[in-house]
C-alpha cells in the first residue's frame, strides 16, 4: 500500500515539474546500508548517466523530466528509482538473486533459471541436502507442488513412490522418468544417490518440457544434475550428523495389556492354552479339583491364575521387537576451479541402524565431476559417481517371521523367554526375534554412474555436445536359514542362498543446438540430437541344502546343490529429437520439440511412435504498460500443449511364448507362458496446461498458479481372458484415464529486516482422476477395487457394512438397493464411488525463519482424500473372534463389543458363532488425511566476524527432528506405502491401497555441523 | 581443422544407428507359433502338463481339501489358523481356491498338444502323447466337477459346471455345460485315450491302468455300475496288486509305487513342501498341526489297521496331546512335506469295483473285493462273513472312508453319497476328544456350498460363466 501511494505522488509530482535540468545526488548502500562502489546511475530510457565512486555517492545532472533512475551494479539487482521533488536520495539496492543466474537441465538443453518458461519446478540442493533420510526419492516430497511422493515403508534406505501430476497408468509404471545425468534410471539406483551431491532437480510436469523425453516421459520427468566444480578457489568442507532413531507413535489405536486381552478371550469363551496348562499342573497336584477348566474355578483362582500370567507376560512386546537406532553421517567435498579444470570432489558415508530389531543399513559413496577447457572451443568432462550400500533386511510380510508384524500379534501375558532361556515362540509358533538373528538377509548393492562428454563450438552460435552415460548396478542378497534355527526345523532343511543381478544401461547422445540473436531482440535456439539406449540384465540365484554348521555361510559347504539358475532379459530404443524456440526480446516466445522412439518392447508394427509439443510464454513484465506497476515484479504466462508416452514394464509384453524354464521329474519341459497380443502399443498421453507465475514488491512475495489436463489413452493392463483359456490375462491397451487439477504455490516474506528475516511458502496440488473410457463396462484390478468409466482409477469395491444390529449383536450389511441384511453376499458388493487409494490433495507448509545467526524451519506435509483399506486394523478388531483373531493381541477398540440388547457398539457379540467371521467390508475402509510435521531444523551459523579469526571459512551447527508430529483421524499410520515389502511391493502397484505390516515410519533427532575450509 | 574434424565426425554419429537393434527377443521362452516343430518339442509340451498338474495337485490345497470341508479333519487351535474359511464353510467368490484357475492352465496345455499331435507321423510316439494328453485333460475336468458341481446322479437337467473347453483359442467366453453332458464327455476323453495310452509310461507319467482305473471311478460317480466293473477289472487285472500290509507305510515315503496307479512326482530339487505344510509343521521338534485327525475318525482306526500308524501319530503340542496326519511326513530322511502325491491307488479301485458290484446286487464279489482289501490292512486279518447287503455297503464305505483318509476324497464322496455333512460337536481337537469344537457342524446334503464358488474374478467378466447358485 505505502509503495501505491508513493507512486501516486510521484506521478503527481512529475506532472507538477518544469522543464529544466537539476542535479540530484545520492548514496548506494546494501541492505545493511554498507556503500555500494562504483554502481552506475542512468536516466531510464536515456544514455544520460554517471557512476558512483568507491564510496558509493554520486551527483548526475538530469533534466527536469526525468522522472526514474536505473542504479546496478555487479552482483545486486538492478533498482529503479522513483524521481521525487527531492534531490538527494539514499538509495538501498538488493544483492541479486543468483540463484535465477543458475544453470539448470531441462531436456538436453541448459537453461539459465530466470529464463524458465514451463511448468518446471527447480528444487535447489539447500532443500534436500543433509537430512537424516538415505532415499533420496523421499526427500522430494513436498519440495514441488504437483509431484507427489509417497514413501513405500519406513525401512531405512527405501524409495518413495512418486507421481507428477496424478496416475496416469495402472499396470505400467506410473513412476516419472528419472534422468542422472543424461541417462533414465530405476528408483532404486536414483535412490543410492547421496542427495548432498546434487546440485538440483527439475521436475519438468508440462507437455512441452517433457516431451523432449518422448515415449517414456508420460508421468513426468526428474532432471537431476550433480554438483559441478564452483567458480573460484578450493572450499573443503566437512559434515556431520548424528540422528537418534525411534517409533513414530501409531495414531488412534493402542494395543490391549495382559488384563484386558485375558478378560476378552475369557468372556468370548476362549480356551487359552498357558492358563489351560497351568489349570492342569494344579489338578496334578491337587491344587484344583479334576475337571477344572478356566470356566469353572471361582473368580479369586482366576484372578490368581491372569495376575501370575501377567507378572510372567512380556508386557509390551515393542521393546524387544524394536531397537533404539540411529542415523551418522560423514561427508568431505571439495570443490572449486582454476582456469581450465572445474572439479567437486565428494567422499561421503551413512550409516543407519533402523528401527526394526537388527535392521541396519551403511551407504559409502564418492563422486568426482571434472570438467577440462581443453581449447576455448572444446571442453569435456566427466561426472562419475560410485555408491555401495550394504543392508541387513527385516522380514517385512504378512507372516509370524516379521517382527513388526509379531509387535500387533504377540500377547502380553505371553513371556519372551521359555525356562531353559531359548525365546518362547508364543502362540504364533515362531519366534521373530529368534528368526532374526538366525535366518538373516543381507543386502549388498553397488551403483555406479559415468557420464563423459565433449562440448565444442565450433562457431559461436553453434554447439555440439556428444555424451555416453553409463549406469552399472548389481545387487547381491545373501540369505541363510541357520542350521538349529527354528526355521530351518519348521521346513526341514538348512539352506543358504545368493542371488544378484547385474543390470547395465549405456545411453549416447549427440545434440547440436544453435542460438542466434539477431538485432538483439529476435533470439532462435535450434536443437537436434540422436540417442540410443540399450540396457542388458542378468541375474543368478544359487542354493545349497544341508548347511554343517551355523559358523560357515556359503555355499560351498552346502551337502547338496538345490537351485542353480540365471537369467537374462535386455531391452533398446533408438531415439530422434528436435526443437525451435523464438521469442521476441525475452517478451514474447514459441517453442515447438517433437520426438521419434522406436523401442524393442513393441512387435515390429508398433515399434515407432512421434511425439510433439508446443508451447508459447509471455513475459507481461516487460510490456511497457507495466512500468507504472512497480510493486509488480514478475508477471508470465505460460501455456503448453504435447503429447508423451509411456512402455510396458514387460520387455517381450506383445508375444505369444512357451517358457522353457520349467521341469518335471528333473527333465526339461514347455509351457505356455503369456498370450500374444501383436496390436500392443504405447501409452499415449495428451496434456495441456496453462500457468501463472508472478511475483510483487521486489518478489517479496511470489507464487505460481497452474491448470492442468492430462489424458491418458491405451492404458496397459493385462486384461481378463476367460479363465477357461489357461490364462488370466493378457497385456492389452484397455483405455483411458484423465487427470486434472490445478497447483498453487505461494512464498511470501513476512519480515525482511537485516537481522531477521521470515519467509512463509505453502504449495497446493489438487488432482481428479477419472476413467474415461474401458474395453469393458468395469474391469476388476484388485480383489477389491474396480476400474469404471466415470470412476478414479482402482476405486473400492465393496460390501458396505451397516453397523451392529442392537437388537441382537449382530454384524448388518447393506444391500445394492440400499436394505438392510445380516447376510453377507458378495453380490452386495458396490462400486465406493469417490473412494479410492488415490490421494485428491497434498501439499506443504515451510516457514523459515532467521534471526542473526539463528535460523529455524519447519516443514509441514498434508495429504488427503484417498481412502484405504485398513486390513491391520481389521486383524486386530477381530470381531471377538474365532480362534485366529484371538491368538493375536487386539487392539483396546475391539472390547467396544456388543453385550446385551440396545448396545450400540462397533463390534459384534463376541460369543455369537456366526459373528466370529470377521468378513472384509468397508468397515475397514479408512480416510487416509493427514498432517505432519515433516522436518525441523534449529541451526545456529557462527558469524563471519568469528570464523575469519578461527581461520575457517564457515561453521554451522543446528538440530533436526523428523516426524515429530501428525494429525490424523486414521487408525495407525496413514501414510502407506506397498502392503509390505515381500508380499505387496510387486502386486500393489498402486501405492496406499492396503495396510499389511510394512516397516513402520520412524521418528528421528538430529544433531549434526558443517565445516567449510 | 581440429573444430572441422570433431563437427565432422559428431554429425556423422548423428546419422543413427540401425533400427536392427531394436529386435531382440527373450532367453527363456520361445514364440507359441514355433513351439512344436519337432517330436523332442511334443514331448517337452508333454511334460510341461505334467508340471502343471505338479501344480495343481502338489502345489496346492489339494491334499487336505476334501478332508478339512468335511468330517475327517478338525481345526487345531494352537496351528496358524490356515484354511479356515473352508473348514468353517464361509467361502465365497473372492476366497474360493483357485483350483479351476491352475486346472484350466493345465488343460490348455494338453489342448495345444491334442491341436499340433497330427502334424506327426503316425505310430506310438504320436498315439501316446495324445492320449496323455487327453488322460490329463480329463483328469482335470473331473475334478472340476468334483468340486464345483453336483455329481452325475444329484445334477438334474438345470444343473451346470464349468464349460469343457477343446482348443487354445484366446478369445473366447464359454459357457457352463449341463453337467451330464460334461461327465459325458470325460468319459468320451478316457475311452479315447485307453487304446491309445502306452500300458508303461514309466514314474510320474499316466499309464493304460490309470486311465481304466480312473474310469472306473468316473463311471462309479456316473453310476454306470457295469462300466465301473469293467473298467476296474481292466485296471486291476486279473491279480490286483495291493501293498502287502508292509508296504502300506512305505507308499507314503515314496519307497514303493505298489498299488500306485498314478502320481504326480514332486521331486527333492521341486522342493515343493506344501502338501506336507497343509498339515502341519515342526516346531521346536513338536508336530505343530494346521488340522488334526476328527476324534470318530481316530477311533475307528483300530490298532491292528496297518494304516493307522502308517497316517497318524499322537504327539503333543505345547504339552498337549493330538492326533497328527503324518501322511506326508515326506521321504525318510528327506525334507518335511515333500513327496509324490498319489492320485489313483488300485486300492480305490478296488473299492470302486466292490462298491458297483454291490450296487449291482452282486454281494459276493463285493464281499471279496472287500475282504481282498482288508486283508492287506489289518494284521489280524479275519475274512468278513455273512453280512447282509446293507452291511456290506457300510463296511465299503467305512474303508474307503479310511483308506482314503486325508487323500482328497471324503468331501466329494459325501457329494457323491448325496450325504450331508455332521460333525461331532462333542469332540475336540485333542487326542482324547476334549478341546475346542467345530464352530459350524452341519452342512445339510441340499446346501449350495457343496457347490464350491467359481472364483468371482472369472464369472465377473465372463458373464456367461455364471456362478454357482446361492453364492
Amino acid at each position: 500500500m505505502r509503495k501505491f501511494v508513493l507512486l501516486c505522488c510521484s506521478f503527481l509530482i512529475g506532472l507538477a515539474a518544469i522543464a529544466q535540468n537539476r542535479t540530484i545526488t545520492g548514496r548506494v548502500v546494501d541492505r545493511d546500508n554498507n556503500k555500494v562502489p562504483n554502481a552506475s546511475v542512468l536516466v531510464k530510457g536515456t544514455n544520460v548517466g554517471t557512476s558512483a565512486n568507491a564510496d558509493g555517492q554520486f551527483s548526475l545532472s538530469v533534466a527536469a523530466t526525468a522522472k526514474t533512475l536505473v542504479i546496478s551494479a555487479v552482483g545486486y539487482t538492478d533498482r529503479e528509482l522513483n524521481l521525487t521533488a527531492n534531490t538527494n536520495y539514499t538509495i538501498q539496492i538488493d544483492p541479486a538473486d543468483k540463484s535465477l543466474d543458475e544453470v539448470v537441465v531441462v531436456g538436453y538443453q541448459s537453461v539459465k533459471k530466470r529464463d524458465l518458461n514451463g511448468s518446471i519446478s527447480v528444487i535447489d540442493n539447500k532443500e534436500i541436502a543433509q537430512k537424516p533420510i538415505s532415499n533420496f526419492t523421499q526427500l522430494l516430497q513436498g519440495k514441488s507442488a504437483g509431484l507427489q511422493v509417497i514413501g513405500q515403508s519406513g525401512q531405512p534406505g527405501q524409495s518413495g513412490y512418486m507421481r507428477i501430476r496424478g496416475t496416469g497408468s495402472i499396470n505400467a509404471s506410473s513412476e516419472p522418468l528419472i534422468m542422472v545425468d543424461g541417462i533414465a534410471v530405476t528408483s532404486t539406483a536414483f535412490g543410492l544417490i547421496n542427495p548432498n551431491d546434487i546440485e538440483n532437480v527439475s521436475v519438468l510436469k508440462d507437455a512441452s518440457a517433457a516431451a523432449i523425453y518422448g515415449a517414456r516421459a508420460g508421468n513426468g520427468v526428474i532432471v537431476v544434475t550433480t554438483k559441478r566444480g564452483k567458480s573460484g578457489k578450493p572450499e573443503l568442507r566437512y559434515s556431520f550428523q548424528h540422528g537418534f532413531v525411534g517409533l513414530q507413535p501409531l495414531n488412534n489405536v493402542k494395543l490391549m495389556d495382559a488384563r484386558q486381552k485375558l478378560k476378552y478371550e475369557y468372556d468370548a469363551g476362549v480356551v487359552n492354552a498357558i492358563a489351560d496348562s497351568m489349570i492342569r499342573n494344579r489338578i496334578t497336584s491337587g491344587a484344583f479339583p479334576a475337571g477344572s477348566t478356566l470356566f469353572n474355578i471361582t473368580a479369586q483362582q482366576r484372578e490368581d491364575l491372569w495376575s501370575l500370567m501377567e507378572s510372567r507376560g512380556a508386557g509390551d512386546w515393542k521393546k524387544y521387537y524394536l531397537q533404539d537406532g540411529y542415523t551418522d553421517q560423514h561427508e568431505v567435498a571439495l570443490t572449486g576451479s582454476s582456469d581450465k579444470v572445474r572439479y567437486y570432489l565428494s567422499l561421503n558415508k551413512f550409516n543407519e541402524k533402523g528401527l526394526m530389531y537388527m535392521s541396519r543399513r551403511d551407504r559409502t559413496g564418492g563422486r568426482f565431476n571434472i570438467e577440462y577447457q581443453a581449447y576455448e572451443w572444446l571442453k569435456t568432462g566427466v561426472n562419475l559417481g560410485v555408491t555401495h550400500s550394504t543392508e541387513y533386511q527385516n522380514r517385512e510380510l504378512n507372516n509370524v517371521q516379521s517382527p513388526w508384524r509379531a509387535y500387533f500379534t504377540s500377547n502380553p501375558y505371553e513371556p519372551l523367554y521359555m525356562p531353559n532361556g531359548t525365546y518362547n515362540l508364543t502362540f504364533q509358533g515362531f519366534s521373530a526375534l529368534e528368526g532374526q538373528e538366525k535366518n538373516t538377509f543381507f543386502l549388498d548393492r553397488i551403483a555406479t554412474f559415468a557420464t563423459l562428454y565433449a562440448e565444442a563450438k565450433p562457431l559461436k552460435s553453434l554447439t555440439l555436445k556428444t555424451q555416453l552415460a553409463m549406469n552399472y548396478n548389481t545387487a547381491k542378497s545373501e540369505s541363510y536359514l541357520q542350521p538349529g534355527s527354528n526355521l530351518a526345523a519348521i521346513l526341514g532343511y538348512s539352506q543358504k542362498s545368493d542371488a544378484g543381478n547385474q543390470d547395465f544401461q549405456y545411453v549416447a547422445t549427440n545434440t547440436a543446438s544453435w542460438n542466434k540473436t539477431i538485432n538483439g531482440e529476435h533470439n532462435i535456439d535450434v536443437l537436434a540430437g540422436q540417442e540410443f539406449t540399450k540396457r542388458s540384465f542378468y541375474s543368478y540365484q544359487l542354493a545349497g541344502n544341508s548347511m554343517p554348521s551355523s559358523t560357515v555361510t556359503t555355499i560351498e559347504n552346502a551337502a547338496q546343490v538345490q537351485t542353480a539358475t540365471t537369467s537374462r532379459s535386455q531391452f533398446s530404443i533408438i531415439s530422434y529429437f528436435g526443437s525451435v524456440g523464438y521469442d521476441w526480446k525475452k517478451t514474447y516466445g514459441v517453442k515447438l520439440s517433437a520426438r521419434t522412439d522406436g523401442s524393442s518392447r513393441f512387435g515390429s508394427n508398433n515399434r515407432f511412435s512421434n511425439f510433439w509439443a508446443a508451447s508459447a510464454w509471455w513475459n507481461i513484465k516487460k510490456e511497457a504498460f507495466m512500468d507504472k506497476l512497480s510493486y509488480i515484479s514478475d508477471l508470465r504466462l505460460r501455456s503448453s500443449v504435447g503429447t508423451s508416452g509411456n512402455v510396458p514394464n514387460q520387455f517381450y509384453g506383445s508375444l505369444g511364448t512357451y517358457a522353457l524354464s520349467s521341469s518335471y521329474n528333473q527333465l526339461p519341459a514347455a509351457v505356455p507362458n503369456q498370450l500374444a497380443n501383436p496390436d500392443l502399443t504405447w501409452e499415449k498421453n495428451f496434456n495441456y496446461d496453462i500457468g501463472l507465475e508472478f511475483g510483487l514488491f521486489n518478489n517479496r512475495i511470489t507464487g505460481t498458479f497452474d491448470y492442468y489436463h492430462r489424458t491418458t489413452k491405451d492404458l496397459l493392463f493385462p486384461k481378463n481372458v476367460s479363465q477357461a483359456t489357461g490364462f488370466t490375462s493378457v497385456l492389452s491397451n484397455v483405455g483411458s484415464v484423465v487427470n486434472k487439477g490445478f497447483e498453487v504455490s505461494l512464498s511470501g516474506d513476512v519480515i525482511r529486516k537485516k537481522d531477521l528475516n521470515w519467509n512463509i511458502s505453502f504449495n497446493y496440488s489438487q488432482n481428479d482422476n477419472k476413467v474415461t473410457q474401458l474395453v469393458s463396462p468395469d474391469l476388476p484390478s484388485t480383489s477389491n477395487t474396480r476400474l469404471t468409466v466415470g470412476q478414479e482409477l482402482n476405486t473400492y469395491f465393496m460390501v458396505r457394512w451397516a453397523g451392529i444390529n442392537p437388537a441382537n449383536g449382530r454384524n448388518r450389511y447393506y444391500r445394492p438397493d440400499g436394505s438392510i441384511t445380516e447376510t453377507y453376499s458378495l453380490n452386495d458388493q458396490v462400486m465406493l464411488e469417490g473412494k479410492s487409494p488415490l490421494a485428491k490433495f497434498f501439499g506443504s507448509i515451510n516457514s523459515n525463519l532467521r534471526y542473526k545467526s539463528f535460523d529455524l524451519s519447519l516443514q509441514f506435509y498434508y495429504n488427503g482424500g484417498n481412502y484405504i483399506y485398513n486390513q491391520m486394523y481389521r486383524n486386530a478388531v477381530g470381531d471377538g473372534g474365532n480362534a485366529s483373531s484371538l491368538a493375536i493381541n487386539q487392539y483396546t477398540d475391539a472390547l467396544n463389543y456388543w453385550t446385551k440388547p440396545g448396545d450400540v457398539v462397533a463390534n459384534p457379540s463376541i460369543t455369537d458363532a456366526s459373528q466370529k467371521v470377521n468378513l472384509a467390508s468397508d468397515k475397514f475402509l479408512e480416510k487416509g488425511d493427514y498432517i505432519t510435521l515433516r522436518d525441523v531444523v534449529i541451526g545456529y551459523t557462527l558469524p563471519s566476524s568469528i570464523t575469519r579469526k578461527l581461520g575457517i571459512a564457515g561453521f554451522r551447527f543446528y538440530v533436526q527432528g523428523t516426524n515429530l508430529w501428525m494429525g490424523t483421524k486414521f487408525r495407525g499410520t496413514p501414510e502407506v506405502g506397498f502392503p509390505n515389502r515381500e508380499s505387496g511391493a510387486a502386486t500393489f502397484s498402486q501405492p496406499g491401497q492396503l495396510t499389511l505390516y510394512s516397516y513402520p515410519t520412524a521418528r528421528t533427532i538430529t544433531v549434526g555441523l558443517d565445516i567449510k575450509f | 581443422m581440429k573444430k572441422f574434424i570433431f563437427t565432422i565426425a559428431t554429425i556423422a554419429t548423428l546419422a543413427g544407428c540401425k533400427k536392427s537393434e531394436l529386435d531382440l527377443g527373450p532367453f527363456d521362452q520361445i514364440e507359441t507359433g514355433k513351439a512344436f516343430t519337432t517330436q523332442a518339442d511334443v514331448t517337452l509340451a508333454v511334460n510341461g502338463m505334467y508340471s502343471g498338474l505338479r501344480g495343481t495337485y502338489a502345489n496346492s490345497t489339494w491334499n487336505i481339501m476334501a478332508d478339512a470341508l468335511a468330517d475327517n479333519l478338525i481345526l487345531s487351535t494352537s496351528g496358524r489358523q490356515t484354511l479356515t474359511n473352508f473348514s468353517e464353510w464361509r467361502y465365497n467368490g473372492n476366497t474360493s481356491i483357485s483350483f479351476i484357475t491352475s486346472a484350466y492352465g493345465v488343460i490348455r496345455r494338453a489342448n495345444a498338444i491334442l491341436e499340433n499331435i497330427d502334424k506327426f507321423p503316425a505310430g506310438a510316439f504320436k498315439d501316446n502323447a495324445k492320449a496323455e494328453a487327453l488322460a490329463v485333460r480329463a483328469w482335470q475336468y473331473f475334478d472340476i466337477a468334483r468340486y464345483y458341481a453336483k455329481t452325475y446322479v444329484n445334477a438334474t437337467n438345470t444343473d451346470s459346471v464349468a464349460p469343457y473347453v477343446t482348443s487354445t483359442a484366446s478369445d473366447i467366453m464359454p459357457s457352463k455345460e449341463p453337467v451330464r453332458q460334461f461327465y459325458d464327455k470325460i468319459a468320451a476323453d478316457l475311452v479315447a485315450a485307453e487304446p491309445l495310452i502306452a500300458v508303461n509310461n514309466g514314474a510320474g507319467r499316466i499309464n493304460r491302468a490309470a486311465v481304466q482305473g480312473l474310469l472306473s471311478r468316473l463311471y462309479l460317480y456316473m453310476g454306470d455300475y457295469a462300466k465301473t466293473i469293467a473298467s476296474a477289472n481292466a485296471a486291476l487285472g486279473t491279480t490286483p496288486v495291493l501293498p502287502a500290509l508292509a508296504d502300506v507305510a512305505r507308499v507314503w515315503r515314496d519307497e514303493t509305487t505298489n498299488g500306485v496307479l498314478f502320481k504326480v512326482l514332486n521331486t527333492t530339487l521341486d522342493n515343493i513342501n506344501t502338501p506336507g505344510v497343509n498339515y502341519y509343521q515342526i516346531t521346536s521338534g513338536n508336530i505343530r498341526s494346521e488340522y488334526v485327525v476328527e476324534y470318530n475318525l481316530r477311533q475307528a482306526f483300530t490298532p491292528t489297521d496297518v494304516r493307522s500308524a502308517a497316517y497318524i501319530t499322537t504327539s503333543p503340542y505345547n504339552g498337549v496331546q493330538q492326533n497328527h496326519v503324518i501322511k506326508y511326513a515326506g521321504r525318510t530322511g528327506g525334507i518335511l512335506g515333500v513327496l509324490d502325491i498319489k492320485l489313483l491307488r488300485t486300492a480305490e479301485v478296488l473299492l470302486n469295483r466292490a462298491e458297483a458290484h454291490l450296487r449291482s446286487g452282486n454281494g459276493t464279489l463285493a464281499l471279496a473285493d472287500l475282504n481282498l482289501l482288508r486283508s492287506q490292512r489289518y494284521t489280524d486279518y479275519q475274512p468278513l462273513v455273512g453280512l447282509t447287503n446293507d452291511q456290506i455297503l457300510t463296511e465299503i464305505l467305512r474303508q474307503r472312508r479310511l483308506e482314503l483318509a486325508f487323500e482328497g476324497d471324503r468331501f466329494f464322496d459325501l457329494k457323491r453319497l448325496n450325504l450331508p455333512i455332521n460333525r461331532d460337536g462333542t469332540k475336540g481337537d485333542r487326542a482324547d476328544g476334549t478341546g475346542t469344537t467345530y464352530l459350524f457342524l452341519n452342512m445339510a446334503n441340499t446346501d449350495h456350498r457343496f457347490q464350491l464358488p467359481y472364483p468371482s474374478a472369472e464369472t465377473n467378466f465372463n458373464t456367461n460363466f455364471k456362478q454357482n447358485p446361492g453364492y
